[in-house]
């Protein structure tokens, strides 16, 4: 097993953002959860390969501790897709308030069964 | 010193999920989301910093438009849960997702594969873009060149979840258009006056990003997302709503298949080859149209979320 520390950061974010998805009592936190979760993967993405005093893959002339620039290119359009996936979520957020007066997963499942 | 931020930044994410009113969830998570941009400028990667700082200063502004309305920012993010409930329930309600997430943690960690990173594609890459795309930046010609696919797939995705969006909010188009709003901000305060003073230099910045794309960092993405906070500060100096959501989506799907036009003549048909000299064009141009299609989207966002909550 070949782990950085940083690495190990974004995973454990990773699943505890995970356990907060799977705990959340209401709709706000899974929100949250999934934000939190985005960028954790961001992160790790980023981090692979890092070194301290890295430079950008930016210039005419690149030395040979430069980042990689795949995954950042990946990572940008990634970013733009998880502000799509915050603002079709917080509109599904506001249709089920304003429908059944709550934003609480049993009170929810409850009204459903009647 | 990077190691302090990311307990910072691990920190930040956990008081985020744990907080109980709206108003900290909101605080903790632009504080997560600053912190792990100055940590991808250390990583090297400027572009995605400057990306994630406006994505997260847009998305606290319309989460707090969208939160503001339909609930309290001060109250408890479920005040009908129970609260005092018994020891062992708890314990059953906690435990499988607490073993759930370490099996999968433990199975992501045994999976991982052994030995170096491979940097087959990252040297290739970084030998040949000036050669074969163009431009000084690394980043620009690989989301421009090389794997242009991925960013017509994003602006596609981009472009439903406007759909999506204008699609499931009640209010129709007619109902809106033509009413002049008057709520919550006022436009005499001091916080007008200074979004009036630094308004145009957003807007120069935003332009000053999307030329400069292909030789330093920034790009279509991160000047699209400036451009669209200077209309957003239109609403908040002015207050009043009057978008004509028509046009902007008819402009926006133009956009977009201008987009998907130029680079499949570019690319796939290849004029790339043929014409070496219009390299440089094609590079800004595409910024530009990707800059108007990011822009014309979270306008469009931002505008549904207070037709929204100005009823």
């Amino acid at each position: 097993m070949n782990y950085e520390i940083v690495e190990i950061f974004a995973i454990a974010l990773f699943f505890i953002s995970l356990f907060g998805l799977i705990t959340s009592k209401g709709v706000i936190k899974g929100i949250v959860s999934m934000i939190i979760m985005e960028i954790a993967v961001v992160m790790f993405f980023l981090s692979l390969g890092f070194q301290t005093g890295i430079l950008p893959p930016i210039g005419a002339e690149l030395g040979d501790n430069v980042a990689d620039p795949l995954p950042q290119a990946l990572m940008i359009t990634a970013i733009i897709i998880g502000v799509a996936v915050t603002a079709i979520n917080m509109t599904m957020l506001i249709a089920l308030s304003r429908q059944f007066k709550t934003t609480e997963w049993d009170i929810l499942k409850k009204k459903n069964m009647e | 010193m990077i190691y302090v931020l990311l307990i910072f930044w691990i920190t930040s994410a956990i008081l985020a999920i744990q907080a109980r009113k709206l108003i900290r969830i909101i605080v903790y998570l632009a504080i997560f989301s600053t912190i792990s941009a100055v940590c991808f400028f250390m990583f090297g990667a400027p572009d995605v910093a400057m990306a994630e700082v406006a994505v997260s200063s847009f998305s606290t502004v319309f989460m707090i438009v969208c939160f503001e309305k339909y609930f309290t920012l001060v109250t408890d993010v479920s005040p009908d849960a129970p609260k005092d409930l018994k020891f062992r329930y708890k314990l059953s309600k906690i435990l499988p997702p607490v073993v759930f997430t370490l099996i999968l943690a433990g199975l992501f960690i045994y999976f991982i594969p052994e030995g170096t990173v491979n940097t087959y594609l990252k040297d290739l890459y970084l030998e040949r873009f000036r050669f074969d795309v163009g431009g000084e930046n690394a980043v620009t010609s690989i989301y421009l060149g090389f794997r242009v696919y991925d960013t017509l797939f994003e602006a596609l995705m981009l472009l439903i979840s406007v759909v999506g969006v204008a699609h499931m909010s009640c209010r129709s188009e007619h109902e809106i258009s033509g009413e002049n709003f008057s709520g919550v901000t006022k436009s005499d305060s001091v916080d007008v006056y200074t979004i009036r003073i630094i308004c145009p230099a957003m807007l120069i910045f935003g332009m000053y990003l999307v030329l400069n794309g292909h030789v330093s960092a920034g790009g279509g993405f991160q000047g699209g997302i400036a451009i669209a906070s200077f209309f957003i500060c239109r609403y908040l100096i002015y207050n009043v709503y009057d978008v004509r959501y028509g046009k902007i989506m008819s402009f926006e799907k133009m956009t977009f298949a201008a987009i998907a036009l130029l680079a499949s003549l570019f690319i796939f048909l290849g004029f790339y080859v043929q014409f070496p000299q219009i390299r440089t064009a094609y590079l800004i141009s595409m910024n530009m149209l990707i800059a108007m299609k990011v822009s014309f989207g979270f306008i469009i966002i931002f505008y549904r979320y207070i037709a929204f909550e100005r009823r």
